[in-house]
């Protein structure tokens, strides 16, 4: 229950918010086409046409804030920028309500509830199922007031109470779907990352059996392979000759190099093996520091996605991974991964799925496209 | 920590969520119109408006049972009793003349919570099918309210507005699915290969480690050597360190079995105790012919002078290691505090015991080296001490990897700390400290 309080759709499922983006423009256009429409409608019972120009301008600037702060490059969503849209989107519908003052017959024709449901509702995926409730109550209650003006020149005979629950609805209802969608795609988030985690402890002592098995093929087992027999040899023979002494001082220098290696290398100089053999794009990791084996595993993996999808023949020529730690190495860490694009370069939009899964899991990210390079540079927290 | 849903997830999962939120915002709707059926009956002298709250609290309890048990049946009931619903309402609402007509904002309410039912099954076209569904029969009902109480029909703006959203959203999750983006970012994939890379880096680092700690003595023997007979002392060391591994899966970490394999422990109760070299007891190199650890430990320990106690934990490849090296140790303290640790960490502690050991045996020009165990603070201490040469941790080559990781690797990666202390012509002290417990 508290994850669900604490976490959005972004944070918990950030390919789902990234995909999910585009619809915070198509509800802020929606939101400004009723606007626009209901204005025009009632237009007869406009009184100030600059107050009715300037709520459907704050409608226009509360939708393009709402798009541009979901927009995957500037993620993750906060919630002041939640607060922001709200607040620009309340001022649309205080604007209105100056526009007909005195005019107003009928509630049902304004479009500020409506335009602020809209627009929590196409932020649902980004804001917390608390945040998204809060916003529409609140919203609701600042609308009660300019119900509670409007009444007094309304055709209505209905009491106040009643026009305010009514002129509520929208907004409520709005709003509470955001907050039901918020809740219920965290919810099922969570639910599957616990079954999924289960699950992998589950089959971790088949995998740690099976990659032990495998890693007895790798280059030190082979390694192994020829010190044994020599050893064995050694201990049934009667005499060392000086071959034998010869060759044990190479098989001590392999064996202390393999350490040495083994002990410098990192879980990403086996990823930029694996790229560089399977897929034939030279993949350079700077990390003398084995700074990459202290990432938490959700950055493991965001680093190795992006990395993964760099290294495609097409996409790059040449990755470079380095990292470098602040003056004490101690607070915080960077990583700055430039790739040599190939035939067939990453676009914009492609990269900035990649930034925005990269901001899920705390790092701060910042991507850079030319011609030749994709640069990208990830910051990180050091606990 | 897995990240994100996974692709064959995301439609139930997303399809869920979008009906929980129609849920959500039904629920709202009909609470409103109970609330609103309330106000008019008491402050707005229409008593006759209490059915209409009523009747909102209907569709809120078969709603619910919709939410929890999405079925055709419970669907299709929900259904036809709602239009039900907001054809009397219809009929209230126009027979009293209160609204022109149908397109109204008390209608908008209950026709509204017909249309966000979700429904059984799951995916945009069955989510968009009872929408549909649900809209068509809201509409049709304050149709045939109007014919029954009179009035003007006119299509509801919020419900069709409502309608519309659904609409999008629904369609936009079925677009935005088709471009399968879970699958170009590939981060499931890439979570779970993050997960065996770092598995195997650290099988792989082990499997040196455990050929570096077995193998590379003997080797760097062999080349001092030089051409001559081979020394007895060597040849059993090798016999020894084969039999720990030939046959075995030597990469997967044998700490737990070591343990519980290792037979009649070492025990000095507070005094110190002095043990032979292995190799001047013939029953301890019979023991190590089988080829099997517990036994060769059992032949290090000084036999019958050892009191046997099968559940205390020793460091018996640390005496194993000083016996081959021709190392006297004398101890102080007591084993049992080795009992607060769990196997892995014993192992941990005995690994890097023995290589402090053959670091003096090799290393520190004497034959004689103390051990001290002691327990306090939370933490099992270790101080392995001789009185050798001594030497300047930053004059050691950088090719000489024991102490870093062997030793310092070993004990860190239990979350204890190694410390140092040498001077040149007066010895060495290792202080290792492990905290209590660990696996």
């Amino acid at each position: 229950m508290s994850g669900h309080l604490r976490l959005t759709q972004q944070e918990a499922d950030p390919v789902g918010a990234i995909s999910a983006s585009p619809i915070v423009a198509i509800g802020a256009t929606l939101a400004f086409l009723l606007a626009a429409g209901l204005t025009w409608s009632h237009w007869g019972e406009v009184g100030s046409p600059l107050a009715a120009v300037i709520a459907l301008v704050l409608v226009a600037a509360a939708g393009t804030a709402a798009s541009f702060a979901a927009s995957p490059a500037r993620a993750p969503f906060t919630n002041d920028r939640l607060w922001l849209v709200v607040m620009l989107a309340v001022g649309a519908a205080i604007a209105e309500y100056v526009s007909t003052i005195g005019n107003n017959r009928q509630l049902y024709d304004d479009f500020g509830p409506a335009v602020i449901g809209m627009l929590i509702l196409s932020l649902a995926p980004f804001c917390t199922w608390v945040s998204a409730a809060l916003a529409g109550v609140l919203s609701a209650a600042v609308l009660s007031i300019l119900v509670v003006g409007a009444s007094m020149y309304t055709e209505s005979t209905a009491p106040v109470a009643a026009l305010i629950t009514l002129n509520s609805a929208s907004v409520l209802a709005m709003s509470a779907a955001a907050a039901g969608y918020s809740y219920g795609i965290v919810a099922e988030t969570l639910s599957w990352q616990r079954e999924a985690n289960r699950a992998a402890l589950q089959r971790d002592t088949e995998l740690r059996a099976g990659i032990a098995r495998s890693v007895q093929q790798s280059r030190v087992s082979v390694l192994g392979r020829e010190v044994l027999p020599f050893l064995a040899g050694v201990m049934t023979a009667d005499r060392i000759s000086v071959a034998d002494a010869d060759r044990a001082r190479e098989l001590a220098e392999a064996l202390r190099r393999a350490l040495r290696a083994g002990i410098e290398s990192t879980w990403l100089d086996d990823l930029a093996a694996n790229i560089r053999m399977n897929r034939g794009v030279d993949t350079i990791v700077d990390d003398p520091t084995g700074a990459a084996a202290a990432l938490t595993a959700d950055q493991r993996s965001a680093l190795t996605a992006l990395i993964s999808w760099l290294g495609d023949a097409a996409r790059s020529q040449l990755i470079t991974v380095s990292f470098a730690a602040d003056a004490d190495g101690e607070t915080h860490g960077d990583i700055t991964l430039v790739a040599e694009t190939g035939t067939s370069p990453p676009s914009r939009r492609e990269l900035d799925r990649f930034v925005a899964v990269a901001r899920a899991v705390a790092f701060r990210a910042d991507a850079s496209l030319t011609r030749e390079n994709v640069t990208v540079g990830l910051s990180y927290d050091i606990d | 920590m897995t990240l994100g849903l996974p692709g064959h997830l995301a439609r139930e999962s997303l399809s869920r969520a979008l009906a929980n939120a129609g849920h959500w915002a039904a629920f709202t709707c009909l609470a409103i119109g109970v609330v609103l059926g309330a106000v008019m009956a008491t402050f707005g002298q229409q008593p006759g408006r209490w059915v209409g709250s009523l009747l909102a609290l209907v569709m809120i309890a078969l709603l619910a049972l919709v939410a929890r048990f999405p079925t055709v049946t419970l669907t299709v009931l929900y259904l036809v009793v709602g239009a039900g619903v907001v054809f009397t309402v219809t009929v209230m609402v126009m027979d009293d003349g209160e609204f022109p007509s149908t397109n109204n904002a008390v209608l908008a309410l209950p026709a509204t919570a017909l249309l966000l039912v979700g429904g059984a099954g799951s995916g945009s076209a069955i989510g968009l099918t009872w929408a549909t569904l649900g809209f068509g029969l809201g509409e049709a009902a304050a149709f045939l309210g109007v014919a029954v109480a009179g009035g003007v029909y006119s299509p509801n703006f919020a419900v069709c507005f409502a309608f519309a959203v659904v609409v999008i959203v629904r369609v936009f999750d079925g677009v935005t699915r088709l471009s399968d983006m879970r699958r170009d970012t590939g981060l499931h994939r890439a979570s779970q290969q993050t997960r065996e890379l770092a598995i195997r880096h650290d099988y792989e680092l082990r499997a040196t480690a455990r050929l570096h700690d077995t193998a590379l003595s003997h080797l760097v023997a062999i080349a001092a050597a030089g051409s001559g007979p081979v020394d007895e002392r060597l040849r059993v060391g090798i016999r020894q360190d084969l039999g720990l591994i030939v046959g075995r899966d030597w990469a997967i970490d044998h700490a737990l079995g070591e343990n519980s394999d290792a037979g009649p422990g070492v025990r000095s109760a507070g005094r110190p105790r002095s043990f032979a070299p292995a190799a001047d007891t013939p029953p301890a190199r019979n023991g190590r012919q089988n080829g099997w650890r517990g036994r060769a430990r059992g032949g290090v320990a000084p036999d019958a002078r050892a009191p046997v106690e099968e559940t205390v934990p020793s460091l018996a490849h640390a005496f194993s290691s000083a016996a081959n090296a021709g190392l006297e140790v004398r101890v102080t303290g007591d084993f049992a505090v080795l009992g607060t640790l769990g196997p892995r960490r014993v192992a941990a502690l005995d690994a890097a015991v023995a290589q402090c050991l053959i670091n003096v045996a090799r290393h520190a020009g004497v034959d004689q080296a103390e051990l001290a165990l002691g327990l306090g603070g939370g933490e099992v201490t270790v101080a392995v001490m001789d009185s050798g040469v001594g030497f300047e941790e930053s004059e050691v080559p950088p090719d000489r990897i024991g102490l870093r990781t062997s030793i310092r690797a070993r004990i860190e990666q239990e979350h204890g700390t190694v410390r140092l202390w040498s001077t040149k012509g007066i010895g060495t002290t290792i202080v290792l400290t492990v905290p209590e417990g660990g696996e």
